[in-house]
């Protein structure tokens, strides 16, 4: 017989926060492949999956709508013979909300959906599943995303992929929209997660199960897909644009796109800028904005 | 006497023993397909899930190519075990490469799984019995007490007055055989491995206890594969939960009763049917024994002056206490002892070893000095160690005696190669005699016929 230790394998229990991506105005956009119920039903079977796996692993299913974010499902609470339904039915509830919430206002720009709520939303419950008890399943956040970047979101999706990196939960991130994601890129590249845009939509529960299902345990014996390039650009403070190039506060590292007498984040006044670097910088900017 | 071995093996390694035709049969219950993926290695958990919607062969170079150079051996580790238990099956073709495949009702089984989501085995019975059911403390309580009765059952049946009523005398031969060796004229005494049980923790033990139960099964015309695959659907009922009898059959019925008498279940009656709920043991049966959290909290301070106080209640503590160490008083709630190099002996001559002995007194430490490093005083582990080397001053190492060696060359030759090894452990080159450690024997043989 060969002998299996059990105890090597001991720590591939994880915890998996999942965030999907809600956004009526993407699911409702000609250019997406498939219909969020084809999305459902294949992010259902890889829920449970991921349960099938082991049974201290626990999943977190958090909605990210266009205006709100909320928890959806939650496998340490309830029966696990009903999962699907509660599940559901949570998360219609979670779209009329999202929905009536937007009356209020109109759809302006792009129409992003609110990653970095989701996103602080799964880092503050890993933060509460570390502190109580003294064993914890290992924490991994699991983007599918599909609308575009927000640039206004930038410093709030900035900061929680640093506080991720800190508490060392890697951000994997599963694109299902027709353009990457600069947001999530960054993000994995700089928790060490897993950056994957499928090609086939059709079979995305394959995509899911052999490369999102890999335990952080297995993950340092295997090879999962590595970042092609990474966009490492930046949105600027002032206006919310993405540049190439700008201007940093050397106080606290703030963005701007233009000149400023005076740092709008911590106040420092700025002396003249030298003229020509200006002018360098103002004509290099100017394709991407 | 035949040895038993004591080894704290899991469910799993039982079940890949079975036969072919057992197991495929096994993986026609979906309860024990989960069951086995659970305690796959992640790895062969990862290829399980990965080809479940393949229905195709897949090649073993293509299923290597996801894996780092690091990675190699836990690869190889995961294949075999999916080999082993009959998931993968492997095919070569005529270029001598190897293909895998997943058996066919496992995959089914599981991918039923995947899409409608976990089934309990079996409905619980609904709330409005007349009888109140006990709460899951209370269970846990029965649990303990009951095994702890049978523990004592089993290691001295003379000594203590009897207070199970029911374990059939036969089942107790069943589980005492190799624990207890029988002598007509003195009774029973604890063999080693019978020393070395009682010091194990309660999952090693129940699970010694389960396999000893399996293995008989088919003397008592169960078939094996029936009684894994009830135990291990026990272990997916829902602790505390009342399940009716009369969704049992028969043989698991009878079952149930043994399992009741090891605190793996507890029996009621209400006025028309009875019902049986499981508690932890029994629900804890499929997971691995390593599992920590089912740790119970400790009794035992030990003091630098080598005296022992034990906060316990229970009876069973006392008589494991008795085996390595001198009890001087028996409170209530308190039992004081000492630590002797007379009992110590005797504890070394019944085969139990020092470290089993700081083993368990470290697992055991009560919670005010578990938080001390270390649990244990060093000075008293130190001096537990050197009593026990005391009596093992003589070395015994297996060897093989040469002589009557042709020349002197092949003699020195010979030495020489002996050393090479380092396996040379006595020369006597006046009289051409030299001693060798077993292991190289047969190429100490290999290597002298070529001399010649």
């Amino acid at each position: 017989m060969t002998p299996v230790s059990s105890k090597q394998y001991a720590d591939d229990v994880s915890l998996l926060m999942v965030l999907i991506d809600t956004n009526p105005l993407f699911w409702s956009s000609t250019t997406t492949p498939f219909s969020f119920s084809k999305f459902l039903s294949q992010v259902l079977s890889f829920l449970n999956s991921i349960l099938l796996l082991n049974q201290l692993n626990q999943v977190v299913v958090i909605a990210t709508g266009f205006n709100s974010c909320d928890y959806i499902y939650d496998s340490s609470l309830g029966h696990t013979n009903q999962r699907a339904e509660t599940l559901l039915q949570k998360l219609e509830e979670f779209v009329i909300k999202d929905e009536e919430l937007n009356k209020e206002d109109s759809v302006d720009g792009i129409g992003s959906s609110l990653l970095s709520g989701s996103l602080s939303m799964a880092l503050c419950y890993i933060q509460r599943v570390f502190r109580s008890g003294s064993l914890h399943p290992q924490p991994r956040i699991l983007c599918l995303h599909g609308s575009q970047d927000g640039p206004g979101q930038y410093v709030a999706i900035m900061n929680s992929i640093f506080s991720a990196q800190r508490s060392m939960v890697p951000i994997d991130s599963c694109v299902i929209g027709s353009h990457h994601s600069a947001f999530l890129q960054q993000a994995s590249y700089i928790t060490g997660g897993v950056y994957l845009k499928p090609q086939q939509l059709d079979g995305m529960f394959q995509y899911l199960t052999t490369v999102f299902a890999t335990d952080l345990h297995s993950r340092s014996f295997l090879q999962l897909p590595k970042p092609v390039g990474v966009d490492f650009r930046a949105s600027c403070f002032c206006h919310k644009n993405t540049i190439d190039m700008g201007y940093i506060c050397s106080v606290c590292l703030s963005i701007f796109c233009k000149h400023h007498k005076k740092c709008s984040t911590c106040g420092s006044a700025f002396g003249q800028p030298q003229i020509s670097v200006s002018e360098s910088n103002q004509k290099r900017k100017a394709p991407d904005n | 006497m035949p040895q038993v071995r004591i080894i704290a093996k899991n469910f799993m390694d039982m079940v890949a023993s079975l036969p072919a035709m057992k197991l495929d049969r096994l993986y026609e219950n979906a309860f024990i397909c989960e069951a086995i993926l659970r305690s796959l290695p992640p790895l062969a958990k990862k290829y399980v899930l990965q080809l479940l919607y393949i229905d195709a062969p897949v090649t073993a170079s293509s299923l290597q190519e996801w894996v780092l150079v690091d990675g190699a051996s836990k690869h190889r580790v995961a294949v075999d075990r999916l080999i082993q238990l009959r998931i993968f099956t492997e095919t070569v073709d005529r270029k001598k490469e190897a293909s895998y495949k997943l058996n066919m009702m496992f995959q089914m089984n599981l991918r039923k799984h995947i899409v409608h989501g976990g089934v309990l085995p079996r409905e619980p019975m609904n709330a409005n019995i007349a009888v109140r059911l006990p709460s899951l403390e209370e269970l846990d309580i029965y649990a303990s007490q009951q095994w702890e009765c049978f523990l004592l059952h089993l290691i001295n049946s003379a000594e203590v007055e009897v207070t199970t009523k029911s374990i059939s005398p036969s089942m107790m031969k069943v589980f005492q055989r190799g624990l207890l060796s029988q002598r007509d004229n003195e009774g029973s005494r604890l063999t080693e491995s019978g020393f070395q049980f009682l010091l194990m923790d309660t999952n090693a033990q129940l699970w010694y206890i389960v396999r000893e139960y399996i293995s008989n099964s088919e003397d008592r015309g169960v078939d094996s594969a029936d009684l894994i695959s009830f135990l291990l659907e026990l272990s997916f009922h829902v602790t505390g939960e009342a399940y009716n009898m009369n969704t049992l059959t028969d043989i698991q019925r009878t079952t149930v009763k043994d399992l009741a008498d090891l605190g793996l279940i507890k029996l009621q009656q209400g006025r028309k049917d009875s019902w049986f709920i499981p508690t932890k043991l029994a629900t804890n049966l499929s997971i691995s024994l390593s599992d920590a959290s089912s740790r119970k909290q400790g009794y035992v301070v030990v003091e630098t002056n080598f005296r022992l106080y034990a906060y316990s209640t229970s009876k069973l503590h006392c008589e494991i206490l008795r085996l390595f160490a001198r009890v001087e008083y028996q409170l209530p709630n308190l039992i004081v002892g000492s630590i002797t190099k007379e009992n110590l002996y005797k504890a070394f001559s019944n085969g139990i070893t020092a470290d089993q002995i700081i083993s368990f007194l470290q697992q055991n430490a009560h919670p005010r000095v578990a938080e001390r490093v270390p649990s244990v005083p060093e000075n008293v582990t130190d001096q537990v160690r050197l009593w026990e080397s005391d009596l093992n001053r003589v070395e015994m190492t297996p060897a093989h005696f040469f002589d009557d060696f042709p020349s002197r060359d092949v003699f020195e030759a010979a030495c020489d190669f002996a050393r090479e090894y380092s396996s040379l452990l006595w020369e006597d080159s006046k009289k051409m005699r030299l001693i060798v450690k077993t292991e190289i024997y047969a190429h100490m043989k290999e290597f002298l016929s070529h001399q010649k």
